[in-house]
């Protein structure tokens, strides 16, 4: 047999097989299949640069499906819970939501970004299941179709509170810098909603300073934004860059105020930007403090689970994520149960059946627009305040 | 195995094929995914911007799919014209310098032009397919033709004029060939591949940014031809489809998954320099199925 032929066959037989695959899933006419428990999918970022977030929301979602089966699952059968990593980028989120929904599930949790949001959200609108968004808080996400909610408040809403209060503590502010990735989508997002609410308390930005997503050195832009000598600084930015601007922002000799976005919501910049994250200002969608019994709830088994720690408002969003979905489960199984019958129209009534209801959760009460959107009562604005050693700190509320 | 994952395999089988293209020819470029970035704009822009492309009905035109392959395609080889001139006088590590800024120059562009949307980029792009298998067909059809091709320049003078300056240049030069032509058109074949992929994958993603052309795509798909062998096409083919597949099918493993990775591709071409697939492997693979044959002819014939 001559190389050539040897080709032919073996391109002939690497097409066979790629047909055979193509041709297999689907799933618009199966049951749902609960052996093993109710499924639900998560995808997060537990790899790349986005897993600092990967890593609180896990936490999160594995306390509240504790919470749920402990306390009876959907009426006697358990939850089942099945998390996909996606990576930080747009192929691996596309990649897992596929994976989670051509395993059956009744809805999924995720993904971590806003971007990786925009590519993966019309794959589950397609097919029809059901999405709750832990973490996105792009505007446009729950536009992007009937089945994708989030229960993040999006940031227009959150970020001018910690500019409001960054006027409070120090009222005569005037010379504002800017910072935000200019190849993130959450931070060219967060940024225009922070330019406008400066400019509506007076303070037009002084500068406004581009990085990239994975920069690590910054003293560029760092060095021309003090010349325009400036004493408030707002940053959006992610965990990793924001911890290292940060840090190098103050070894570079500034001393005033910062305010940052809801990408540096998380415990997890302590080891990046250790003692200089203090003072850092950031606007919340929870408060440890809330005194509701589900907020204690949640509080108690985050303690218990954390040596005493207490929760970030990403866990916080994540355990509320699953506990909606599994509220929601309990209710449509209450009404028609759940075994045997069609998956499809079963994923369309559980969306219909999430943004009816009305939730109590860790971040207080919430309720969904028709839309998806979530509607939320009470927000907050935290300061950083880091131990002597710099190590561990805390986001204490600011009343 | 799922259709999406088939889908993204074909496209890196597509991806890697462009790179091995120039290197066919000794040219090491690294701009293949400035030239994938170019042709999903190309598609994005126009199924989201101009209504005749997006159709009326549930799926997007097919023909207005191809259409947009097309014209991506073009404005990738119409790039690839314009700088292949000077860029392609440069040699070795100096010319992939050269091609990993001209990819940095178009993802900065694409994120600051008016029209492509900045990081966020370009979203809702219509599916001409309802489902990934439509893709999958479709790939499958075009990473055939791309095959047959290059299959097809084995045997042609501009191929084997390739082959010659891959092997040396100035001897190449010295028998006639019009060396600067030839690796122009390597160059400018390799964009248009690229575009016409970029085309297809902003419809498959949904979404389409910047980070489609970014250095770490152009390391992954250097990865591919490095790992498949870059001396015959099927090489960089296997490579793309194993090498995109990996992360996916050892997800079983959970957190070890990416470092597994890490080992096969430092693994490859360690115990492999020349890649998967060479032509001294193909030879005897080849010869062992002949013996194989020869064999089950006998078979009946013993006692």
């Amino acid at each position: 047999m001559s190389v050539g032929r040897l080709l032919r066959l073996g391109t002939g037989l690497l097409t066979l097989s790629l047909l055979l695959a193509g041709c297999g899933s689907d799933d618009t006419n199966q049951p749902v299949d609960v052996t093993g428990g109710v499924p639900v999918g998560a995808v997060l970022a537990l790899t790349g640069n986005a897993n600092v977030y990967g890593q609180d929301q896990k936490i999160g979602l594995e306390l509240a499906l504790q919470q749920r089966n402990g306390s009876g699952g959907i009426n006697g059968r358990p939850l089942k819970l099945a998390l996909e990593d996606s990576g930080s980028d747009e192929p691996g989120a596309n990649a897992a939501f596929t994976l989670q929904i051509n395993r059956g599930v009744l809805a999924l949790i995720g993904p971590t970004l806003s971007q990786q949001a925009f590519s993966a959200d019309p794959i589950a609108q397609r097919r029809g299941v059901p999405v709750v968004a832990p973490s996105n808080t792009a505007t446009g996400i729950p536009e992007i179709g009937f089945f994708i909610s989030r229960v993040s408040a999006e940031s227009s809403v959150i970020a001018p509170l910690a500019i409001e209060r960054a006027l409070k503590i120090q009222p005569g502010l005037k010379r504002a810098a800017v910072f935000y990735a200019q190849d993130d989508a959450y931070s060219t997002a967060e940024t225009t909603i922070f330019q406008k609410a400066l400019k509506e308390k007076g303070l037009e930005p002084v500068t406004v300073q581009r990085t990239q997503l994975n920069d690590q050195d910054f003293q560029n832009q760092i060095s021309a934004a003090l010349r325009e000598k400036p004493d408030l600084i707002v940053l959006s930015l992610q965990a990793v860059d924001g911890g290292n601007l940060i840090r190098q922002l103050r070894e570079l000799g500034y001393r005033g105020l910062i305010v940052a976005g809801n990408g540096m919501n998380t415990p997890n910049i302590y080891p990046i930007c250790q003692k200089y994250c203090d003072g850092l200002l950031i606007a919340q969608a929870y408060s440890p403090e809330l005194d509701t019994p589900a907020n204690a709830a949640f509080l108690k088994a985050f303690k218990a689970a954390k040596g005493g720690a207490i929760p970030p408002q990403l866990t916080a969003q994540a355990y509320t994520a699953l506990q909606v979905i599994g509220e929601a489960l309990a209710r449509l199984d209450k009404r028609q149960p759940l075994t045997g019958a069609p998956l499809a129209a079963t994923r369309k009534q559980l969306m219909q059946e999430l943004l009816a209801g009305t939730y109590a959760t860790p971040l207080g009460e919430i309720r969904f627009t028709p839309e998806g959107e979530v509607i939320q009562s009470q927000f907050f604005v935290a300061q950083v305040r880091m131990d002597p050693g710099g190590r561990s700190g805390r986001f204490a509320l600011l009343k | 195995m799922d259709a999406a994952l088939l889908e993204q395999m074909l496209l890196g089988s597509l991806l890697a094929l462009s790179v091995y293209l120039p290197l066919r020819c000794g040219q090491l470029s690294l701009a293949t995914p400035g030239f994938y970035a170019v042709g999903g704009y190309v598609a994005a822009l126009l199924s989201t911007g101009v209504a005749a492309f997006a159709g009326s009905g549930a799926t997007s035109p097919l023909p207005a799919l191809v259409a947009e392959m097309v014209l991506g395609g073009m404005l990738a080889g119409l790039i690839a014209l314009a700088i292949g001139g000077p860029v392609l006088r440069l040699r070795g590590i100096y010319l992939a310098i050269a091609t990993i800024a001209l990819v940095e120059i178009l993802r900065v562009l694409n994120l600051n032009l008016p029209f492509t949307g900045g990081a966020m980029g370009i979203f809702g792009i219509p599916q001409p397919f309802a489902h990934a298998g439509g893709y999958v067909l479709f790939t499958l059809a075009l990473l055939a033709l791309a095959c047959w091709l290059c299959q097809r320049l084995e045997a042609m003078r501009l191929g084997r004029a390739m082959a010659a300056i891959r092997d040396d240049e100035l001897a190449a030069a010295s028998v006639g060939i019009d060396t600067p032509r030839t690796k122009l058109i390597a160059f400018v074949a390799s964009a248009v591949l690229a575009g016409i992929t970029g085309a297809l994958a902003a419809h498959f993603f949904n979404s389409w940014n910047a980070r489609a052309g970014s250095f770490d795509a152009s390391i992954t798909t250097l990865a591919f031809v490095v790992f498949g062998g870059s001396r015959f096409w099927l090489g960089p083919v296997l490579g793309g489809l194993a090498l995109t597949a990996l992360p996916e099918l050892l997800r079983p493993v959970g957190d070890l998954r990416l470092i597994l990775f890490g080992a096969v591709i430092l693994l490859g071409p360690l115990f492999f320099p020349q890649g998967l697939v060479t032509a001294e492997r193909l030879r005897w693979l080849a010869a062992l199925l002949r013996l194989g044959r020869k064999r089950g002819h006998q078979a009946p014939q013993a006692p």
